[in-house]
């Protein structure tokens, strides 16, 4: 199978927001203009995740992901304080097509399970949460404001086990930093993982998403900010920012050029280096 | 001009909106079908796809919907089946338990995992092989010719693979196994793949298939 690319899209309220180590969240804008971009650049799908849901126990997504349906046609993972049946319909009916459970997964798997016969395994996938804790990979919650006493390798066995059809997995302490992937957490990850699994925390150079594929068998790559800074500088350069963002820290070049991906030279990139992609 | 109409039949657990929205962006009008009504002017009838063989068959008996994708058939209209709507197209299905299918099609639905493949439930972007010999070739070429690739995308843990080398149009691969990702006979058109969900590529084949009706 071809190695998939992902953007994500972290939503608070109706605004696109991106943090570091899932925390310090700031407004970069309407997640609407950002989506029709990376389509138009031709990623291969998009997570939605809204950031602040399971906090408040709301979700804003519904509605955001109805208007960005009619014009984005490719797969639509959404995320964000999902509890119930409910909550996935919603999500479904309103354009999603796959649905990314966390905390609800750890506070009540039956409900996982209940989801897995209800929707399929295809539909549900689980977003984990990870950092090193004394040298073990531990599970967190709450956008990682809370750490279970879970382990990341365990967990992912209990998940597939169940027929989660697929596990999206986060490197807090690499999250936003542009540093390069958790290669260790991915090539472990991928060897006990039987169903498909996706990266997510790292990426800031093209580089770094050649060695994760190079070096460990994960099935795709899930990419934010460094999606977002390129979008970003684009703009800057066309003195078109004023699209709803507060955005002061990114208009030092410096650290745009230095954490920055756009998807068509990414693509081209590994394709030159013979990864397979779309 | 006047837009053509299709309609699409809700099976309750089915996401439709995003076939909904692609057959209006390639501009249909488009209908939600959830119980039998007359058909005479809708131009074309699309069976979506998502949830399990015996469940969707289940809710087509239960709403008297397969009485009308028959009608729909005998009358000769544009039908399109989408991933699980293709499958239960053929004769019988082995998702939770045997069922049978719509017929239409020669063929039954196996599950991957009796076999060597890449993933048992496959999500994600596959390649999709215009067949050579099939008698539709040179216009399927046409359409295969505009695209960048032939990459189209995929979610499922069931497939067909039809003797059949008249209807196949097009096949697909997940490790040892090699299935039909397009197949057509008369006017019954059937993708394994999602085209709503297929990017640019997607649009382009249901505008060229379906548009010019």
């Amino acid at each position: 199978m071809i190695k998939r690319i992902l953007s994500r899209i972290d939503i608070k309220n109706t605004f696109l927001v991106k943090g570091m180590h899932l925390e310090g969240l700031r407004v970069l804008g309407y997640p609407e203009f950002f989506a029709q971009k990376y389509y138009n650049e031709n990623i291969d799908e998009i997570i939605f995740q809204d950031v602040v849901a399971s906090l408040y126990k709301k979700n804003n997504l519904p509605s955001l992901i109805k208007k960005i349906s009619e014009n984005v046609f490719i797969p639509i993972t959404c995320g964000g304080g999902i509890r119930n049946n409910d909550d996935i319909s919603k999500l479904l009916i309103n354009g999603a097509d796959r649905v990314l459970i966390n905390t609800g997964a750890v506070n009540n798997i039956e409900f996982v399970k209940d989801a897995v016969r209800t929707y399929g395994s295809s539909t549900i996938a689980v977003g984990i949460e990870t950092q090193k804790i004394d040298n073990k990979y531990k599970v967190f919650t709450e956008s990682g404001r809370t750490k279970n006493d879970i382990d990341a390798f365990e967990w992912i066995k209990k998940l597939q086990d169940i027929g989660v059809g697929e596990i999206i997995l986060s490197s807090i302490s690499k999250e936003g930093t542009g540093r390069g992937f958790d290669l260790d957490l991915n090539e472990k990850a991928s060897k006990v993982c039987e169903v498909s699994l996706l990266a997510h925390g790292g990426a800031g150079r093209k580089e770094d998403v050649y060695e994760l594929f190079n070096s460990t068998a994960v099935n795709g790559v899930v990419i934010a900010a460094a999606f977002h800074h390129n979008y970003f500088s684009e703009l800057l350069k066309k003195k078109e920012i004023s699209m709803g963002g507060s955005t002061s820290y990114l208009n030092s070049e410096n650290f745009i050029n230095n954490f920055s991906l756009n998807i068509k030279e990414l693509k081209k990139y590994l394709k030159s280096k013979n990864i397979s992609i779309r | 001009m006047k837009k053509k109409l299709a309609g699409i039949i809700n099976i309750s657990i089915s996401n439709i909106l995003s076939i909904k929205r692609s057959l209006e962006h390639i501009g249909f009008n488009v209908i939600i079908i959830d119980q039998y009504q007359d058909i005479d002017k809708l131009d074309l009838l699309v069976l979506p796809g998502v949830g399990t063989f015996k469940e969707a068959m289940k809710k087509l008996i239960e709403n008297n919907l397969l009485k009308l994708i028959e009608k729909a058939i005998q009358k000769n209209k544009k039908v399109l089946g989408l991933c699980l709507g293709m499958q239960i197209l053929f004769e019988e299905g082995e998702e939770f338990g045997l069922t049978k299918g719509i017929g239409f099609f020669k063929g039954k639905v196996e599950n991957f995992n009796k076999y060597k493949v890449e993933a048992n439930t496959l999500i994600g972007w596959n390649n999709v092989r215009f067949n050579n010999k099939n008698k539709l070739l040179e216009q399927h070429a046409l359409v295969a010719n505009k695209f960048t690739n032939n990459f189209f995308y995929f979610v499922h843990s069931y497939f067909v693979k039809t003797d059949d080398e008249n209807i196949e149009v097009a096949n697909s691969t997940n490790g040892e196994v090699v299935y039909s990702s397009i197949v057509k006979k008369d006017n019954v058109l059937a993708f394994q793949f999602h085209p709503e969900k297929s990017g640019e590529n997607g649009i382009i084949l249901l505008k060229n298939e379906l548009i010019n009706l």
